[in-house]
Formats: C-alpha cells, sequence, structure tokens
C-alpha cells in the first residue's frame, strides 16, 4: 500500500549560519507534523538542487509553500526552477517584523523567542494552507498565546 | 581589507530537512565552522549553486571543498560537482556512523544524545579532512592546528559566527588574457591586498600576482608568461583607477 500523496509541499530554507534559516525548518516541522500533518508533506531544498525524481515530481503535483531565511530565498526560486507553484512565500524577516515581540537567537538551538516565532510563523502557514485547499481553518492555538 | 587570498577549505552539507542524518550534516558543519575550524573553514548553502549568482557557482573551484551527506543518495558531492566544480572530499554519514547509532539518531526536528554524538563524530571527521587538505597537521596536545612538524606558532582559533554565503558571492573579474577574456576567481580584492602592501607593478609582482591568483584559478600549462603579463596589466590599470577616485 503506497501512502496517499499530501496536497501541499512545504520547502523551507536549508541555510547553515543564520538564525532565520533555523527559524524557517522548525516552523516548516511545526506544521508538517503537528500543525497540517494531514494535508502536507515536507521537501527537502537539496532533494530539488539535485533533481531528485521524487521530489520534483512532488513540488510539480501540488502546491508549495515556501520559507526562506534570507533575501536571496533559495526555497522559492528551486520550487520555480523544479517546476512548481508557489501557493504562498515566507520570508522569515517579514514574519519577524510582524511579531517583533519574538526575538529569535541561536542556529544549532533556537531559543525561546525562536520557537515562538516558528509557532507563529507555523500558524500562519496552517491558514494558508486551508486557504489554498479551500477548506475551513481548523480551530488552532493563537499565535499571540505561543 | 578582503582575506581571499589565504586558502580556506569550503564546506558544503546537504543539510536534508526530511532526514535526521540531513540534521546531522548541518549541525556538524556548523560546529567546524563556528568551533573547530573556524579560521580555515567557509561554506556555502548548497541551493545556491542554481540560486545564487557566477560567484556561488565558482564555489568549489575557488575552496577545495567537503561535501557532507546525510544519505547514499549524496545530493551536496552530487550537485556541487554538477554545478561547481568536483569535491575534493566526501563524506556521507551513515557510511561513516555505520553500526554507531544501532537506536536511532532521533528524527530531523530533534536529535537524540546520540543524534547529537554522530554531529559531533562527524564534525571531527570534517575538521580531519580540512587539516589534510590545508596540510597541516593536528597537534592533539596543544589542540591546534600546526603547518608541520617543526612549526611552533599556534593559531589562534577563537570562535566566530558561521557565515553562510548567502549574498557574498566569490568576486570575479573578467580579463583578457591571450586574446580571450576570462573569469579570474578573486582578482580584485588581490590587487587591492598588494596595493595595500605598496608593491608596485614590475615583473616580480607580476611574478607574485600569478602565484597567488594561481591558489584560486586553474591556470592552463603554457599559459604563465600570458597570465602574468595580463595580470600585471590589469593590476597597473587598478592603481591608476583607484588614485583617480575622488576622496572623501
Amino acid at each position: 500500500m503506497t501512502e496517499a500523496r499530501k496536497r501541499i509541499v512545504i520547502v523551507p530554507c536549508s541555510g547553515i549560519g543564520k538564525t532565520y534559516g533555523t527559524v524557517s525548518r522548525e516552523a516548516a516541522y511545526e506544521v508538517t507534523e503537528d500543525v497540517r500533518p494531514d494535508d502536507t508533506q515536507l521537501v527537502a531544498l537539496s532533494l530539488l538542487v539535485l533533481g531528485d525524481e521524487d521530489a520534483r515530481a512532488a513540488v510539480a503535483a501540488c502546491p508549495a509553500v515556501t520559507i526562506d531565511g534570507c533575501k536571496l530565498a533559495c526555497a522559492t526560486k528551486m520550487v520555480k526552477e523544479s517546476g512548481g507553484t508557489v501557493a504562498r512565500e515566507y520570508a522569515v524577516l517579514d514574519v519577524y517584523r510582524r511579531y517583533k515581540q519574538f526575538k529569535p537567537q541561536g542556529i544549532a538551538e533556537l531559543n525561546e523567542g525562536g520557537h515562538q516565532l516558528a509557532h507563529a510563523l507555523a500558524l500562519e502557514i496552517g491558514a494558508a494552507v486551508d486557504e489554498t485547499l479551500g477548506q475551513d481553518a481548523p480551530a488552532t492555538e493563537g499565535a499571540a498565546d505561543a | 581589507m578582503p582575506d581571499l587570498p589565504k586558502k580556506k577549505v569550503g564546506i558544503v552539507a546537504c543539510s536534508g530537512e526530511e532526514l535526521p542524518e540531513g540534521t546531522v550534516t548541518r549541525l556538524a558543519a556548523l560546529r567546524v565552522l563556528e568551533q573547530l575550524r573556524p579560521g580555515d573553514t567557509v561554506t556555502i548553502c548548497l541551493p545556491l549553486f542554481l540560486a545564487g549568482g557566477e560567484g556561488d557557482r565558482a564555489f568549489a573551484r575557488f575552496y577545495p571543498t567537503i561535501a557532507v551527506d546525510g544519505c547514499d543518495k549524496r545530493c551536496a558531492a552530487r550537485a556541487t560537482e554538477q554545478y561547481s566544480g568536483k569535491p575534493a572530499a566526501s563524506i556521507v554519514v551513515t557510511e561513516l556512523l555505520s553500526g554507531q547509532a544501532p537506536d536511532g539518531l532521533g528524527t530531523a526536528r530533534r536529535l537524540t544524545p546520540a543524534g547529537r554524538q554522530a554531529a559531533e563524530t562527524t564534525a571531527e571527521a570534517v575538521a580531519h579532512r580540512v587539516d589534510e587538505l590545508l596540510g597541516k597537521h593536528w597537534d592533539r596536545r596543544a589542540g591546534v592546528a600546526v603547518e608541520d612538524e617543526s612549526a611552533t606558532a599556534i593559531e589562534a582559533q577563537e570562535p566566530v559566527e558561521a557565515t553562510c554565503s548567502c549574498g557574498s558571492g566569490i568576486p570575479i573579474r573578467k580579463i583578457l588574457i591571450g586574446g580571450r577574456v576570462v573569469n579570474v576567481l578573486a582578482a580584485t580584492p588581490i590587487f587591492e591586498q598588494f596595493r595595500d602592501a605598496g608593491k608596485t607593478p614590475g615583473e616580480a609582482t607580476g611574478r607574485e600576482l600569478l602565484e597567488t591568483v594561481k591558489l584560486y584559478n586553474a591556470v592552463p600549462a603554457g599559459e604563465e608568461e600570458s597570465y602574468a603579463a595580463a595580470l600585471l596589466r590589469e593590476y597597473a590599470a587598478h592603481l591608476s583607477e583607484a588614485t583617480k577616485e575622488p576622496t572623501p
């Protein structure tokens, strides 16, 4: 039996040296594991760079939500290069501007502010997933309570 | 002053977000970049080979590069070779750790203590390859890299912030050499370093320029003289341009 394909792919930044890259990944994990696990699947950016068939097929078949850690927007560019459709793109810096009370620090390990920012972003992405799929959002914990 | 002419080793981690081994590669690379070999290593995000510019794609030609992959798909090694240059070394976490973490590494999101130990083991393997590539030996008593067995100088190993090379592509200068335009990596920062050192155009400077440029560029056999002449001409032009720039 094969697993049913998820309907939205989540593609985070794979940056190593910046806090925002870590926030992007943490948000992606939260969306795919906690917030909308039934509707989303995570696709690794490195697979798209290599041109992996399964990864390319996933982004070709499903709208993507991209999360970029810096202005170079590698995740967004790679999804487009791979023939995918970006339903919604997020830049962590812009998200931070909306939640300045959460000050992210750390790369290997995020501080509490980083986790809160990732959580707030994950909730926004959850709503974007629902909007993209045209369905009502399930009740979720509010970002302000993160 | 740019610090480009110093030889450094590039590290490209797959950073695969789907697998715990991908997280291991990312944490290992970070450990090397920030703590184990901060002065000797640089990194680049793998996607920049496609999403970035020409300078980004020159990365693996500019730096001897170690690809660090989580699994046998070897995305980092293969994509680096495909888009930039053949890595000087390749490490695959699943091969390196074969049988060492029987209870698993955890998840891509949360590594277990065994997973964190795997990152440490991988980082040490990467650092060892860095030393090999730099031609250095690691003095375990002193905890520092030394140039050779007779060297007594100890390099400072201050922790630094890992520099993701986002937005900091390697500078390229187009130079007419032997009747064709050649992209020469790092030529301009090398010229600036020579200017700051007070080096004037001349035969000796031409040879020195050539040797420094060869650290980062492959000079075809039999073309050294034309390269030296072109570099000297370009350096003279660079000095002339610099003197024309208005001072604030």
